[in-house]
């Protein structure tokens, strides 16, 4: 038995809802019978004319309005049905369907696309392609649209009919700033794919056009051989669910100059103290680059420029000076221009310039002496004397060990902790908090120290929460003589003293310190070693802050260390390494999500994040406890983001995300070995151009002479012609 | 445009009250003292020819005489007799009928011309008298020359209510025979009956030697069929009714209206009788002119 409807059903629709408009035409059926209904009355003397003009006349009559009904009802059915875009979905009258196909585009998001060698960039033309292969596709193909960035972004991931949609959609992206992840965005054009298959199994094939400039950086990554593996399987199952195209829209030879990194060597920064930075300008091209200028701004003002040789492939670096006048957050950029890719030209950095570190210092032991308390002498070393002119750069408080529950704590920048004997569960708790918050720790012991209630309260025994401790505390030993080992001055704290083994580092003596047993399978550091290869000092993060702890006391009653001229960069060192976090954590790299925490007793649910585009997001907070945290992925543009806390806030806290110039390498991929070796066996179509291949039935082509849609609405038009034709030939026009 | 001219509209003569005022004003307002009389009168009593004379009529000339004398002589009558004139005015359902762009209804019309024609005719001295019929004789007013012979024909038009259908043809045999003296019978109807009927009537009227005058009095709209909204027909004399959408009928309609007015107007030319089409909207000062100006010239 065959179908109900078997020509209708032989159509798909691209606006299947709007054939929901065919009751539409149940219209002129109904404006006719009102109108039957809407008469006026009159009287009339020639009855017998007009009675024989109806009789001889009935059968005309009725013919001409059920021909004119009949006519315009067809004329609003095909008005609907034109506008629904029908196509052939099942062999009808001899004609055969084209196949529906799911083309899945996938462009290449990484900043390298932003090359700009004429008037278009690669990124704009790898649009254009899109937007023809969208625009020349038959009726009744889907589409889905994917950027490969990192992390890789699914903008239509369901197989959607409407072209015109998914061209604007195409015409709405932008350039990314981050790079291209083929390992992580072919699983999920797969997934894609998968998804195509099991909620639309009339799409019968699926297509991958990758739009890309074939960078070799993103088509041949370094990775382990395992992860090359790996992506070798992937892409081997992807060609097995569907053809592969790569279009090509980059150029062969293309140079390239990048600034690939910018340091504020001399943090934190302090208002009014001169501040140093290092720009690194890095060279992808042939030939050097000789006198590159390259310029330093601040807060989008140029404040200074250096001119730099960069040779051939090589890096240079450069020096800049500037002194903050304000404590705040403020943006420095680092320029060096002259070459068609733009955004690696810029580097950012977000600096929270402060008036001046505030330390807390508990001290375990107090007394009333002067340097009776460890304490005592951690002060000195942060603040060893006045400079004429300048606020000193840290302000150090020393206070008891109830401090740690009586004070806001988030008022200090770091907490050095000197000879506190034990830490109840309580302050564990503080202490685990105010490092979430971004807080720091120093944690300097002595002979009070009780290293199983340090070991239980914050040490591998205490809940996981409260494990700040980068080692556990062992026994209290006698030291051996002899020489510390910087372990070849790896560890930023003691970049500062390589080179420097006059400052006394090395040689300082310690006699007494507890032994730090430091696990394996942590994020822990040893900085500096003691004579017999016990840890001195080992550092760790933890939440958002980070915990130093040195096997010793920060008086003199374990070593004389404090009373040495290298105790002072050594602490003063120290508190920079902690507070280098909270910059660290204001840089990110695009693509990467931007973080913070606010404190939950001020009361706000969301903050506002500003991004290198002018654009304003609003960014719920989440998480509960004292803390709210917020989270805001979408760092697509390279640039420096501000996030206002509160609508009242003056103050913005600023963030520098920049891009990875991992891949400001242009060169692009051998297209021979990436068949061969990264690719072996995978079938893929190369291309630089688009154009539509040649379909069996021109039938339901879009854009070609037999376009359905169009016949359906030239259709529509004759009929209108005809009804107005019909209706001025039976006297229906209304009279002159 | 005299400002006598200008009460002779229709819209005009409907808003004056009286059948006499609205005569007198069409009358006097432009026929009597412009034109001859265009009646004349019948006598078969031949009693003598009379050498003709430069502007005698033409038509008294004996033609016989002549061709047998070559003289001229005209045939002279005992006596003239007075013109004896019979008005019937339709005063059926139908003649109530009043279009959407007429001023009065075929009965006023209709009255008013008979009205007119009447006094023009008492003020030549000769008789006139009225039938107003419908399917029977309503009324009869005998011919008269007395000028008071007037108000009476006013009266019975004026008094007269339509109510029924129209049945000319039994009525005009059943005049035919009533009418003892020769004369001329004005209808004035809109002679929406059967034709065929209608002519054995005439036929009747025309055998016993009347002159007839059909003076067919129809709305604009019945020529026209001007109607554009879907409308409810009802019959003024008929029980039936039919909703129209007029602009599909009207085609159909004029055809079967103009083949009723091409059948009736080939009986007249059969029965050699005038036919005079009143449309109410017409001046009526102009149509009756213009039809006493061309019998004036026969």
């Amino acid at each position: 038995m065959s179908a109900p409807f078997p020509y209708l059903l032989a159509f798909g629709f691209v606006n299947l809802p709007l054939l929901g408009w065919l009751a539409a035409a149940a219209a002129p059926l109904l404006i006719h019978l009102w109108m039957r209904r809407k008469y006026r009355e009159a009287p009339w003397a020639a009855m017998e004319y007009l009675l024989a003009a109806l009789r001889r006349q009935s059968r005309r009559l009725h013919f001409e309005q059920w021909l004119l009904l009949a006519v315009r009802t067809l004329l609003v059915v095909l008005v609907v049905l034109a506008v629904a875009e029908p196509y052939l979905e099942r062999p009808l009258l001899g004609l055969a369907p084209p196949g529906r196909t799911h083309r899945v585009l996938v462009l290449d998001g990484s900043f390298s696309m932003a090359y700009q060698p004429a008037e278009q960039t690669r990124f704009d033309r790898a649009k254009e392609l899109a937007r023809e292969i969208v625009e020349s596709a038959p009726a009744g193909d889907a589409f889905t649209l994917l950027l490969m960035t990192s992390p890789p972004q699914v903008v239509v991931g369901t197989p959607a009919l409407a072209a015109d949609e998914v061209a604007a959609e195409i015409e709405a992206l932008r350039q990314p700033h981050t790079t291209a992840d083929l390992p992580a965005v072919v699983p999920r054009i797969r997934e894609v794919i998968e998804t195509a298959r099991r909620e639309s199994p009339r799409l019968v094939r699926h297509e991958v056009y990758f739009l890309t400039d074939l960078q070799r950086a993103a088509w041949a990554p370094r990775v382990s051989k395992a992860a090359q593996e790996e992506l070798r399987r992937q892409v081997g199952r992807l060609a097995e669910a569907a053809t592969l195209m790569l279009i090509d829209v980059g150029q062969p030879a293309a140079d390239n100059l990048a600034v690939a990194d910018l340091r504020l060597l001399t943090a934190p920064a302090i208002a009014g103290r001169t501040c140093r930075f290092e720009a690194t300008v890095k060279s992808f091209a042939a030939q050097a680059a000789t006198r590159q200028p390259v310029e330093l701004l601040v807060n989008g003002r140029r404040v200074a420029q250096r001119h730099v040789d960069v040779p051939a492939g090589g890096e240079a670096t450069v020096a800049f000076e500037h002194r903050f006048d304000r404590p705040g957050d403020h943006a420095v950029e680092a320029r060096a221009e002259g070459d068609d890719l733009l955004v690696d030209n810029r580097r950012y950095l977000a600096v929270p310039v402060r008036r001046s570190v505030s330390v807390l210092g508990i001290e375990g032991r107090p007394s009333g002496r002067p340097f009776g308390g460890a304490a005592a002498y951690l002060a000195v070393a942060l603040a060893p004397g006045d400079e004429p002119g300048l606020s000193p750069p840290f302000d150090v408080e020393v206070a008891p060990e109830s401090a740690i529950l009586e004070r806001d704590l988030s008022r200090y920048d770091v907490l050095a902790m000197c000879n506190v004997a034990q830490f109840t569960a309580g302050e564990a708790d503080v202490l685990s908090a105010y490092l979430r918050g971004g807080g720091s720790l120093l944690v300097f012991l002595g002979d009070q120290v009780m290293p199983d209630r340090y070991n239980r309260a914050l040490g591998p025994a205490a809940k996981e929460a409260n494990r700040l401790l980068p080692a556990a505390l062992g026994p209290v030993v006698e030291t051996p003589e002899g020489r510390l080992d910087p372990l070849e001055y790896r560890h930023p704290m003691l970049e500062a003293f390589r080179g420097a083994e006059h400052a006394g580092l090395l040689t300082a003596p310690v006699l007494r310190h507890v032994r730090l047993e430091v696990p394996d399978d942590t994020s822990a550091r040893v900085a500096l070693r003691l004579p017999g290869g016990d840890p001195l000092i080992v550092e760790q993060p933890f939440g958002r802050g980070r915990v130093v702890l040195v096997a010793t006391s920060a008086d003199t009653s374990w070593t004389p260390m404090p009373l040495l001229p290298s105790y002072v960069p050594l602490v003063q060192e120290m508190v920079a390494f902690c507070l280098a976090d909270r910059m660290a954590g204001r840089s990110i790299l695009t693509g990467e999500p931007l973080r913070g925490i606010v404190a939950a007793a001020e009361g706000r649910t969301s903050v506002e994040v500003r991004t290198p585009e002018g654009d304003r997001r609003e960014v719920r907070l989440s998480g509960l406890g004292n803390q709210r945290d917020w989270t805001f992925p979408a760092t697509w543009q390279s640039g420096v983001y501000a996030v206002r806390m509160a609508a009242a806030d003056e103050q913005e806290q600023l963030f520098a995300a920049n891009v990875d110039t991992a891949q400001s390498d242009l060169t692009q991929v051998d297209l021979q070995r990436l068949g061969d070796e990264a690719w072996p066996g995978v079938p893929f179509e190369y291309k630089t151009t688009w154009q539509e291949p040649e379909r069996p039935q021109p039938m339901a082509l879009r854009g070609g002479p037999g376009r359905l849609h169009v016949v359906l609405l030239a259709a529509a038009l004759l009929l209108l012609l005809a009804e107005t034709f019909l209706a001025w030939r039976f006297g229906y026009q209304t009279q002159p | 445009m005299d400002d006598s001219r200008k009460y002779l509209d229709p819209k005009v003569l409907s808003r004056l009250s009286g059948l006499a005022l609205r005569a007198r004003l069409v009358v006097e307002g432009y026929v009597s003292g412009v034109h001859r009389s265009p009646f004349h009168g019948f006598s078969v009593e031949f009693a003598e020819h009379r050498e003709y004379a430069p502007g005698d009529d033409l038509r008294y000339l004996d033609w016989k005489v002549f061709g047998r004398t070559d003289k001229f002589y005209l045939k002279q009558f005992e006596e003239e007799t007075n013109l004896a004139c019979h008005l019937l005015v339709d005063t059926s359902e139908s003649m109530t009928y009043r279009g959407p762009a007429a001023a009065m209804s075929k009965l006023d019309y209709a009255c008013c011309a008979a009205a007119s024609l009447a006094y023009l005719i008492l003020h030549q001295q000769d008789s006139v008298g009225l039938a107003a019929v419908d399917r029977d004789i309503r009324a009869l007013v005998r011919p008269s020359t007395n000028p008071s012979h007037m108000e009476q024909i006013i009266a019975v038009m004026e008094n007269t209510v339509p109510e029924k259908k129209t049945a000319l043809g039994p009525i005009f045999h059943e005049l035919a025979g009533r009418f003892d003296k020769r004369g001329i019978v004005i209808v004035l109807s809109d002679l929406f009956d059967d034709i065929e009927g209608m002519v054995k009537g005439l036929k009747h009227l025309r055998h016993r030697r009347h002159e007839v005058v059909l003076m067919h009095v129809l709305d604009p709209a019945e020529l026209e069929f001007p109607f554009d909204q879907t409308t409810l027909f009802r019959g003024l004399e008929q029980a039936q009714q039919a909703i129209v959408e007029p602009r599909a009928l009207r085609r159909a309609y004029l055809e079967e209206f103009n083949g009723y007015l091409r059948r009736l107007k080939y009986a007249c030319r059969a029965l050699r009788m005038d036919y005079v089409q009143l449309r109410t909207d017409q001046s009526l000062e102009v149509v009756l002119s213009s039809y006493l100006a061309s019998r004036g010239r026969r």
